[in-house]
């Protein structure tokens, strides 16, 4: 349920997506049309919608990852759109997390070096000990030597949060966080994904097939052909 | 902060390197200082130890040469400097022992000669000789030639006389270094001791006498040496090295660098490619992995400078390690070679080591920064739209990086811009016709393909869907293979070009001072022992006083550049004439007199009409033994040196000399056991000069030979980087392969028929290379045959089956050995792996 008295700390005016198609030179595509919304400072949003309606495009822009074509994103007072690739980098840094459906860990470091490696762009202290302690949380802290291919898609999806929690962020994004996971343990993730994000009063923002994932959300926002057909608060 | 950024850095590089994705990137780099300091070491000491020992020929490193004795004063410079220092003075001389008399070269020499080389001593006349060290003649003694024995009918301990000089004959002199040398040097040798040429009195004002003041020292010192004494030598002395005094040793080392040059710049290209590839490979690698960075707050700044921190360190670590193995291969080398290469190598300067270095860093920057740099423009939307295209570095740029970091290398290594372009000229148009030629090739194979078993039918639809990656590994490893095979066929072509320019029954016997009446029974006594006898050429001797009337010095000093080591117009010279136009000389300007001309006609040498600033039509007039001779320039030829034949700057027309006194001169060819032929001849012709040439081929052939042996070593080197560049480049397009059997595996082909389809794509690919390569390796040496080497270009069918044979089964070989691991592996884990 939208809390009356939060601020808002997601606000996007009138994106669009426009891409130009590559056979016919004058031909575009429109992905997302003149899009509004407010997401409010710990609030959970789903974003729902059939295949191409845009919706991981929106979750892109809305995470300052893309550019919108037209139209403005706030994200905690930050004008994403105003700003440079390298001033959009320092805002992800310290303000987003993510979590991807194909948990996107780097094959190449430890669960552990994975999960530090926000607070080590960030320059902390001591990124090893936070990042034990998030380990602990996602109930990995035995495997943290064990590098992603060792891992089941479960337990790499909760070094992925791990790591998501990491950044410390106030809005966590997530891109069909189950998309991957068998229904047992795509349940566990969400579970761990929502009391995580209690513990932490993180804004959560969502893109989801996953009807029970979407029930979860305070809130449904559903596109159809790059326009929010719908936005209500969930069923649950 | 700084300080946690730099934390950062060294920490990332730490888990690149790790996860071995630094490792190819580092061997190619490692293979590219390797590869150039290894051949720059060894070349470096080579090419020093082939001049010095060269120098051997010249007794000395440096020589000033003139008809007059040489001034204290250069000698008191050379010393001062610390340089040592010998005189020589050689002139020829009647040598009388009883009632014998003979016409000898006599060299007077000083203490300290020879600096280069050794004089060698026989037990006996014609015995082999044994090289000595630090001695010369005692006083009033002289070492007699073998040939001087018989002659003059003299023994080892008998007294000759030179002059007013009697002399005692103390040892066998069988050859000394600087042996060679112009015609009139080539007498019987008589050695003796400089302080005695006094006692013979033989010296007198306007003796013919050859005077050298012999010079050691390292090149550096020489040269300030020269710098120092050139206003004072002027036209009268000449500062000669190596290559002045003997133009063939000269033009061998010449090529010898040439060709070790042309083994260095194929192996700097080489590691260049396997550079490019092993960066393009990792870049590829790690555009999601920059993407994730990205969503996790590092900007596109941290990114770049976080990467060209890794070039940096990779290039550090390839070039240390690199210099290192460098310097290791060269050592094996040498070691290997220490049976065959009796020379002493001189200890290599730093150059090597810095060109190792700095040609690391250079095809870092050339082949690895763009990929790398364009990492920093991946769009971190990559983390959710995995089909997003890669903007990266524009290809322009990536080309321009490359063509420019090529042509400073290539630059920095020939110092010449003529090379270069030719060489960038060579590899555009080679690439042109191969990528055009394995695009034909790939698409006549799909078409076979069609009617193939299955794993072959894989195999070349695997080809065929990767259509532009195949040609581009296609025009790579025929690039390389045809590299190995030109230089296999041009070592052939090289080592024939070098046998024929010495024919192995080239004369290497002159007969000279053969007086008229000598003639006839003289030839036909050589004539009766030897299957061929040379033309019979009159000779006397004569200078230039004039030319188109102007008296010769005004006219050198009108017309000469003032270069000193022009030989001087107005010395004396061997003059000719015969009617006929000599073997191996070639009419280049003017006509030769087919009839005897009217009035007397010359022909000169075209190095020597051209120093001379003389033309076809010119008038010379000569003073030949006091009779005045006035001449036209009729024509003016290119004679080849090389051949041993007799041959001379100035040829007069029938007649023109017929009120001149003159000798006879010829060659033959004596086979070396038959040499006491010799002692018969001289017993019967006493006054008759033999001239041993094949002593000074046999030094030629030694050069030649170990500027072979050079050669092919450098070209080992460069075939062991090609086979490296084939390691990069089946490792730069592997993983698409292995994900695609992995994918074919999972949908249920065997593993026997998953490693049968990669080794007919690897086997396949190396065949058209090959068959490419064999195309371009027949083209490139018919062309160097005839246009270069001048030989009868002919075709190689065995390079049409070792061309392919050789590319289906390294390509094969190294690809299958490259992906053992991972066809064993798991499909799923494959799957995994590469996302």
């Amino acid at each position: 349920m939208t809390n009356p008295v939060a601020k808002p700390v997601l606000v996007a005016r009138r994106i669009s997506k426009v891409v130009p198609i590559n056979d016919g030179a004058a031909e575009e595509l429109v992905i997302l049309a003149a899009v509004d919304l407010e997401i409010n400072a710990g609030e959970s949003v789903a974003i729902v919608g059939a295949s191409g309606s845009g919706k991981t495009t929106l979750l892109g822009i809305l995470a300052g990852l893309d550019t919108p074509t037209d139209g403005t994103v706030s994200l905690d007072g930050n004008e994403l759109t105003q700003l440079t690739e390298e001033q959009r980098a320092r805002v992800r840094g310290s303000l987003v997390g993510f979590v991807f459906q194909s948990f996107q860990l780097l094959g190449r470091l430890t669960a552990l070096e994975n999960v530090m490696l926000p607070g080590e762009l960030r320059g902390d202290a001591d990124p090893r000990r936070d990042a034990m302690e998030l380990l602990a949380k996602v109930g990995l802290a035995e495997r943290s030597g064990h590098y992603p291919r060792q891992l089941s898609g479960g337990e790499q999806q909760r070094v992925a949060i791990a790591r998501a929690f990491a950044s410390r962020p106030k809005v966590l994004f997530a891109d069909e966080p189950t998309g991957n996971l068998d229904t047992v343990t795509g349940a566990r993730i969400i579970d761990l994904l929502f009391g995580l994000n209690d513990a932490y009063g993180t804004t959560l923002v969502l893109v989801t097939h996953d009807a029970r994932l979407a029930d979860r959300c305070d809130r449904m926002i559903e596109l159809d052909g790059g326009r929010v057909v719908a936005n209500r608060a969930s069923a649950a | 902060m700084r300080l946690r950024r730099i934390e950062l850095v060294l920490r990332f590089l730490l888990r690149e390197w790790r996860a071995g994705e630094l490792r190819l990137l580092v061997a190619a780099v490692l293979l590219a200082v390797g590869t150039v300091t290894g051949i720059s070491l060894f070349v470096d000491r080579l090419s020093a130890a082939l001049l010095s020992e060269s120098a051997t020929y010249l007794a000395a490193d440096r020589v000033v040469a003139s008809s007059r004795p040489i001034p204290d004063e250069f000698e008191a410079a050379a010393r001062a400097r610390g340089r040592a220092t010998a005189r020589t003075m050689t002139f020829p001389s009647m040598v009388f022992a009883d009632e014998r008399n003979q016409l000898v070269s006599v060299k007077a020499v000083s203490d300290g000669y020879p600096l280069r080389g050794v004089l060698k001593l026989a037990p006996a006349p014609f015995g082999a000789g044994v090289a000595v060290t630090g001695e010369l003649p005692a006083e009033r003694e002289v070492w007699l030639d073998s040939r001087l024995f018989p002659a003059l009918g003299v023994e080892v301990g008998d007294v000759i006389h030179v002059g007013d000089a009697t002399l005692r004959v103390g040892r066998v002199l069988s050859d000394e270094p600087d042996r060679g040398g112009s015609f009139f040097d080539f007498g019987p040798r008589l050695l003796m001791r400089m302080d005695d040429v006094p006692l013979t009195n033989v010296v007198k004002p306007g003796s013919r006498i050859s005077y050298r003041l012999l010079v050691a020292g390292v090149d550096d010192e020489l040269a300030q040496l020269h710098t120092q004494l050139e206003a004072k030598l002027g036209a009268t002395y000449r500062w000669m090295g190596i290559r002045e005094s003997t133009p063939s040793i000269g033009s061998a080392l010449d090529r010898a660098q040439a060709f070790l040059l042309l083994g260095g710049l194929l192996a700097v290209l080489l590691a260049g490619v396997a550079v490019a590839l092993a960066a393009h490979r990792y870049a590829r690698r790690h555009y999601d992995h920059v993407a994730i960075l990205k969503t996790l707050g590092a900007t596109p700044s941290e990114i770049q400078w976080g990467y060209l921190a890794l070039l940096g360190a990779v290039g550090g670590v390839a070039a240390i390690a690199g210099l290192a193995a460098g310097g290791v291969l060269h050592l094996l080398i040498v070691a290997a070679l220490s049976a065959y290469m009796p020379l002493q190598l001189p200890l290599a300067g730093v150059k090597p080591l810095v060109f190792g270095a700095v040609s690391g860093f250079v095809c870092l920057a050339a082949f690895a920064l763009p990929p790398l740099m364009g990492l920093k423009s991946i769009s971190p939307m990559r983390v959710i739209r995995r089909d997003l295209d890669v903007a990266g570095i524009p290809r322009t740029l990536t080309y321009a990086f490359a063509a420019i970091g090529t042509l400073g290398l290539l630059l920095w290594y020939t110092n010449s811009w003529r090379l270069t372009l030719w060489t960038i000229a060579g590899i555009s148009g080679v690439s042109i016709v191969f990528g055009a030629l394995a695009y034909l090739l790939l698409r006549a194979g799909r078409r076979l393909g069609m009617q193939a078993g299955s794993g072959w039918r894989l195999a070349l639809a695997g080809l065929a869907r990767r259509r532009g990656e195949s040609v581009a590994q296609i025009l790579i490893f025929g690039l390389a293979i045809m590299l190995l095979l030109i230089m296999v066929l041009l070592r052939t072509a090289l080592l024939k070009e070098w046998q024929t320019q010495l024919p192995e029954h080239a004369p290497n016997h002159f007969l000279m001072n053969v007086a008229p009446d000598q003639v006839e029974p003289l030839s036909a006594m050589v004539r009766g022992h030897v299957d061929q006898m040379g033309e019979l050429y009159p000779m006397t001797r004569g200078r230039i006083v004039a030319v188109n009337g102007v008296d010769t010095a005004a006219w050198e000093e009108a017309r000469r550049a003032a270069a000193s080591t022009d030989p001087n117009l107005d010395s004396e010279r061997n003059l000719s004439w015969t009617a006929v136009l000599p073997a191996n000389n070639r009419i280049e300007a003017g006509e030769w007199w087919n009839e005897q001309p009217n009035e007397p006609a010359v022909s000169l040498e075209e190095a020597y009409a051209t120093s001379a600033g003389i033309e076809v039509g010119d008038v010379i007039s000569f003073d030949v033994g006091g009779v005045p001779i006035d001449a036209r320039v009729a024509s003016i030829r290119r004679v080849e040196w090389d051949s041993m034949a007799p041959n001379f700057f100035i040829l007069f027309s029938p007649g023109a000399l017929q009120d001149v006194p003159a000798t006879y001169m010829t060659s033959f060819y004596l086979a070396p056991q038959e040499k006491a032929f010799l002692n018969r001849l001289l017993a019967a012709f006493p006054t008759v000069t033999v001239i041993e040439v094949d002593k000074v081929i046999a030094q030629i052939q030694s050069i030649v030979g170990r500027v072979t042996q050079a050669v092919q070593l450098v070209l080992s080197l460069v075939l062991a980087a090609g086979c490296l560049v084939l390691i990069a480049s089946i490792q730069a397009s592997g993983e698409e392969r292995l994900r695609e059997h992995a994918l074919l595996r999972a949908l249920g082909a065997s593993r026997r028929l998953v490693r049968g389809a990669l080794g007919a794509e690897f086997a396949l690919l190396g065949v058209f290379a090959g068959l490419i390569a064999a195309f371009g390796a027949e083209v490139t040496v018919f062309t160097l045959d005839k246009q270069v080497f001048e030989l009868s270009p002919q075709l190689h069918p065995w390079v049409w089956l070792a061309g392919p044979l050789l590319g289906g089964a390294v390509v094969c070989g190294i690809g299958l050995f490259g992906t053992r691991a991972l066809v064993a592996s798991p499909p799923v884990l494959v799957l995994r792996e590469l996302g």
